[in-house]
């Protein structure tokens, strides 16, 4: 018999059947259940096993706090561990397994480690696995890995896609319970942009599981009317399934909304979208989390909070048991009496801790005052309980309310602290709050009904009078005050009998005084040792509990103990929606050069270099492998022509009257002087004095340069520049913008490059001769009959070398150009393999050796810091210590055995000393194979380098165990003179 | 006769695309060219753009005004920067411009630094709002509005030109992620 528990009444669609499956089990549900309140219809009330003892447990909450009640959702790559049923909708065709049990979930084999419990007690761990060291990780981890821990993985890659965005509201309430409808709706009417975000699929909050009446109707049909409203509005955006979990700077909020959560699949849509929310202001209407009462035996299937169990009953139809009793330390236990009796649900007996009059009537139930629970029995459902004075009472139900604790987390995000309030013995929000929120109803310890609809309107009010908005005057929905006396009662001495105060890390009473015994005593440490108020609750159930009992340990009072740090999230957020679209080829932009495509098709092998796709080498015919390639592309650059795409390179357009006065600024080097039609290396110094980036800069007209910085530091050299002109230079003439992107440029380079460029170059745009345009000549030009280009006489691989550019839509049919124009030189394309080959030959430095250590003196450029001229990083790199005359210093390595090859990030030992840092002289920083010279060649800097020509040391590797002899040499391996690129 | 032509592929020429209520279309010849206003010499720049133009160049940063025959955009993104946006299929537009300005601001042809991407339709908004961090609110960000900002770690320029419709510009080297982000947030969302 399906649904035997399920009673009249309630908000779910009776029309819309659910059928799903709990641990291969079918079961039936309605539009409108969560699991668990299906499984409670279905008569399922062991839903799980603990998470240290594997002791049953069952449903205790309704709502995001659960402990107890966490599946594996869903099958295959989709299954989700630690799902907690009171939050998951019911759809059809859902199927769901109960975790951490070994055999079924009624027969656990693990829980005979119930019976170990004297042994498995705080901090069971550090004192247990200790000895011997060597077995932590091969051993003992393993072990605790596979008793301990809760759901399991799928192991397989999510198959649902996520997806972030942004949201701006003048208000965002957050929660829609009455608090916040009644904030909303006074928003909204004020024509404010309001978004109201609720973490349930139904908005109204305790509305929806309560019969008390607001404005002459009842509390469902009041939401229903204000959630009608709000969606009316075109400034209102209502996100239900949505749950704030994050209070950030500025009014930034986090939210995580659950698309397809609700559906049997997500349709090809995001899953869920994780929203970053921008607020002018923002009212907390989070209301507040009812907590349990510690007592012997308090974990037994059946036994769950009050306020879940009228909730059941209520909202959802389900009666959670048949003969119900009900245990509380406050008025508001007993409104869930009086709701199952209205329910014709017979009630045993309210046990107040209280010695006072019943505030309710509650028919047919024996009020018994002054009392507790102390222990309970039943296999594996409650079924009967044990009172402090020692009669017992059959039930297989019991409610329980030890009083409300205020949802204050988002208010203490930002360093604010809760404050103690005697009055409903709880923590409320302090008065260090996130920028631009207030907090109203429940979360602001404004418990009963009527309170939390005013305050509602009146922190919208205040907060939109704030904004400049006018509000209507509208009177505050109307609502009885109901009785919320509480006593503070965190546990019920139950002599041997273990009482839980964390269900989710089986955390006892007895489990905190033995951390207070031991040290343990402030609220981080307790927390540390006992592992009360980790996983996937966050001890909403049992942080204040758990406190509490410390207070009593150490005498000092609850407010002196104070919390553990409430951070974000609110709620679990998973790792896929935090991710988004960020995976596979989409895990970054990728930039593509102009020539990508042509490249492609002709045998090209790319490499990310930042988030470019550059072409490393072409293959060609049956080449074997990438150095036959490489070799090839040098060989063919030195002895006749090769093409290589540098647009990477970073480009900006610099303009004004003084923009040769502000390259002096920003170079080491002088550029004040450069002639129009001129190109200039630079060196580039931070305010350190280290030498941070290096280019050349084209002088185009008087007042116009274009700059070129290495791929890597293109942005890091616009932006500083960008400072410098903003903040530095404010009374400079100069202007800055980037054209990397705008401008196709191809270096061609080789004994052959003027012949095929005259080809290409219009002939009536430029004369190409050397005379005309010599050695660092730059100009405007037009090619292939009239496009606009820009011709540079510069050189990275030494040899007779141009740099050519045009508009970079042209680039993909530029180099299609170039190569049939260089068909008869047997011109090759080149990639970014065969550009470090040779300009390691060169002895060009390059990222490796400008890695943030260097300095322009280490690189042999000391010389370039202009001293009659101030600029950024001059004064500090004259600092002595960078000036040493033992300082490293760049040059060039080859290995005295020809054959062997030199391996970068070796460091240099002098002959015969030991390989200690101590008597470390430097490291290699670039390594190449020349094919020019037929043997190995590196760079490196090494102590005094330049004076130490000819001289053997050792070039030594740890890392991989290797050592040779090689010869310091100069760094210039090809054309040390520099006539090739001259010629 | 040269020997070579050189034939113009720009990233996402021709790119056209529905998406429920949005479309997604790559202008044709879109022309781009950035002003800046020397230091001390705004105001002469400002009148030279005005008659050049037909319109003032717009005050406040942030915000974009048409030319009265439609043919092109100011946009003032910055308190030196402006854009020029406006057909050209020949690679001569910051020449085009320099001549209308006669030396009176410094000109940068922008054309090929950007792709662009035009956005329309009910659920435009809708679809930035999963990559755009802008408010797009017609209050806050209403028709002629322009703003730089970064969409999927993209740097980008939004404009709003009609109640519907987004310029989105960006990286040309980029243009395939660019792409992908805005359609996908199309998609997502319909």
């Amino acid at each position: 018999m399906s649904q035997i528990n399920r009673i009249t009444g309630g908000l779910v669609d009776r029309s819309r059947t659910m059928n799903f499956t709990f641990n291969g089990k079918s079961m039936q549900g309605y539009a409108g259940d969560t699991l668990a309140s299906a499984l409670l219809a279905n008569g399922q009330v062991l839903v799980g096993r603990s998470f240290k003892y594997h002791r049953p447990r069952g449903i205790l909450t309704d709502g995001s706090e659960e402990p107890n009640a966490l599946v594996e959702l869903r099958s295959g790559a989709a299954q989700e561990p630690n799902t907690r049923a009171t939050v998951t909708e019911l759809f059809d065709g859902l199927t769901a397994a109960s975790q951490n049990h070994r055999g079924s979930l009624e027969n656990d084999f693990m829980a005979i480690t119930d019976l170990a419990s004297p042994f498995l007690s705080a901090g069971f761990y550090y004192k247990t696995f200790m000895w011997p060291a060597a077995f932590w990780e091969k051993v003992y981890e393993p072990i605790i890995r596979k008793s301990a821990g809760l759901g399991r993985l799928s192991m397989q890659e999510d198959p649902d896609t996520y997806d972030k965005g942004f949201l701006h509201c003048d208000l965002l309430v957050i929660g829609a319970g009455p608090a916040g409808l009644s904030a909303a709706l006074a928003a909204a009417r004020s024509g404010a942009r309001v978004i109201l975000a609720d973490e349930d699929f139904a908005p109204g909050g305790r509305l929806n599981s309560e019969t008390y009446a607001v404005d002459g109707m009842s509390g469902t049909d009041w939401a229903t009317q204000a959630v009608a409203e709000l969606t009316s509005m075109d400034n209102v955006r209502l996100m239900t399934r949505t749950t704030v979990y994050g209070a950030y700077d500025h009014g930034i909020y986090g939210a995580l909304e659950r698309c397809t959560d609700h559906l049997p699949g997500a349709g090809g849509k995001p899953r869920q979208v994780l929203w970053r929310i921008y607020s002018k202001r923002a009212v907390l209407a989070a209301g507040a989390t009812e907590r349990p009462i510690a007592f012997g035996n308090n974990d037994r299937p059946g036994i769950m909070l009050a306020s879940a169990v009228r909730t059941y009953v209520n909202r959802f139809g389900v009666a959670p048991g048949k003969r119900v009793a009900v245990l509380t330390n406050n008025d508001d236990g007993w409104r869930t009496a009086h709701d199952l009796v209205a329910k014709g649900i017979a009630v045993t007996a309210v046990i107040d801790t209280r010695n006072g009059p019943a505030p309710l009537e509650v028919a047919g139930a024996r009020h018994i005052r002054g009392a507790g629970v102390v222990d309970t029995a039943g296999r594996r459902a409650l079924s009967r309980i044990t009172l402090t004075d020692g009669q017992m009472i059959d039930t297989d139900c019991l409610a329980v309310s030890g009083g409300w604790n205020p949802a204050v987390h988002l208010t203490c995000h930002q360093q604010g602290r809760p404050v103690w309030n005697e009055q409903i013995s709880a923590f409320v929000p302090g008065n260090i709050l996130p920028a631009g929120m207030v907090v109203a109803g429940a979360a602001n310890g404004a418990l009963s009904l009527g309170a939390a609809l005013t305050a509602g309107r009146d922190a919208a009010n205040a907060q939109l009078s704030d904004l400049g908005f006018t509000a209507p005057d509208t009177a505050a929905p109307t609502a009885e005050d109901e009785g919320f006396s509480c006593e503070p009662k965190w546990h019920i001495p139950s002599g041997k009998k273990r009482a839980w105060v964390d269900f989710q890390n089986d955390v006892t009473v007895k489990d905190i005084r033995l951390s207070h015994r031991e040290g343990f005593k402030s609220v981080e440490h307790l927390k540390r040792y006992t592992t009360t108020g980790m996983a996937t609750d966050q001890g909403k159930t049992s942080n204040m509990s758990a406190l509490a009992i410390m207070s009593e340990c150490t005498g000092k009072s609850i407010p002196e103990t104070g919390t553990t740090i409430f951070r974000p999230p609110y709620t679990p957020v998973p790792i896929g929606a935090l991710a988004g679209r960020s995976r596979g080829k989409d895990f970054r932009p990728y930039r593509l050069t102009p020539s990508h495509e042509w490249a492609t098709r002709h045998g090209a092998t790319f490499v990310e270099v930042g988030n470019w796709l550059r072409a490393q080498w072409f293959v060609k015919g049956n080449e074997n492998g990438w150095r036959d390639s490489v070799d090839r592309e040098v060989l063919n650059t030195r002895n006749s022509v090769g093409i290589c795409d540098v647009t990477t390179l970073g480009k900006i357009d610099i303009q004004g009257k003084d923009a040769a006065e502000f390259l002096n600024k920003v170079y080491a080097n002088a550029f004040a002087k450069l002639a129009v039609g001129r190109v200039r290396y630079g060196i580039m110094l931070r305010e350190d004095g280290i030498c941070y980036d290096d280019g050349t800069t084209a002088r185009m007209s008087e007042n116009h340069f274009v700059m070129t910085t290495t791929t890597a530091n293109a942005v890091l050299v616009f932006r500083r520049m960008e400072f410098a002109r903003q903040c530095l230079f404010p009374e400079m003439d100069v202007h800055l913008i980037s054209t990397t992107d705008a401008w196709a440029q191809f270096a061609v380079a080789g004994p052959n490059a003027r012949k095929l460029l005259s080809k290409i170059v219009d002939a009536d745009s430029q004369d190409m001769s050397n005379e005309a345009f010599p050695f660092m000549a730059c100009g405007e030009v037009t090619v292939c009959g009239g496009t606009p280009g820009r011709l540079f006489r510069i050189s990275f691989s030494g040899e007779l070398a141009y740099e050519i550019a045009v508009p970079a839509r042209y680039g993909n049919s530029l180099i299609e150009a170039l190569m049939k124009a260089g068909e008869e030189f047997g011109a090759c394309p080149y990639g970014t393999e065969a550009l470090g080959v040779m300009r390691i030959e060169k002895g060009h430095a390059a990222g490796n050796e400008l890695d943030g250590r260097t300095t322009a003196h280490m690189l042999g450029m000391g010389g370039m810091v202009s001293k009659k001229k101030d600029s950024i990083g001059k004064i500090l790199s004259q600092r002595p210590d960078m000036n040493r005359d033992d300082a490293e210093r760049l040059v060039g390595f080859r290995p005295v055995d020809r054959s062997q090859k030199l391996i970068a990030g070796s460091h240099f030992l002098t002959k015969g000393d030991e390989a200690t840092m101590a008597n470390d002289q430097g490291w290699m920083t670039s390594v190449a194979w020349s094919p020019s010279l037929n043997h190995s060649v590196g760079l490196g800097f090494i102590k005094s380098g330049h004076t130490r020509m000819g001289e053997i040391v050792r070039a030594v590797s740890p890392v991989h165990n290797t050592e040779m002899d090689v010869e310091i040499v100069s760094a210039h391996f090809i054309d040390p003179e520099g006539e090739r690129l001259r010629a | 006769m040269p020997d070579f032509t050189l034939i113009s592929a720009p990233p996402l020429a021709g790119y056209n695309s529905s998406f429920g209520d949005i479309k997604l279309s790559a202008p044709k010849d879109l022309a781009i060219v950035s002003i800046a206003l020397p230091l001390g010499g705004e105001d002469a720049a400002k009148a030279a753009i005005t008659s050049a133009f037909g319109i003032d160049l717009p005050d406040t940063v942030g915000t974009s005004s048409p030319t009265k025959d439609g043919t092109a955009s100011l946009m003032r993104l910055g308190a030196d920067q402006a854009f020029v946006v406006f057909t050209s299929a020949t690679p001569d537009a910051e020449r085009q411009i320099a001549a209308k300005l006669n030396g009176t601001a410094y000109t940068t042809d922008q054309t090929d630094a950007w792709c662009s991407l035009e956005i329309s339709g009910p659920g435009a908004r809708r679809a930035l709002e999963r990559i755009c961090p802008i408010d797009l609110h017609p209050d806050a960000f209403a028709v002629g509005a322009v703003a730089r900002t970064v969409m999927e770690h993209m740097g980008a320029i939004i404009a709003r030109t009609g109640d519907d419709s987004f310029l989105l510009l960006s990286a040309s080297s980029s243009a395939k992620s660019f792409l992908h982000a805005v359609e996908l947030s199309a998609r997502n969302v319909i």
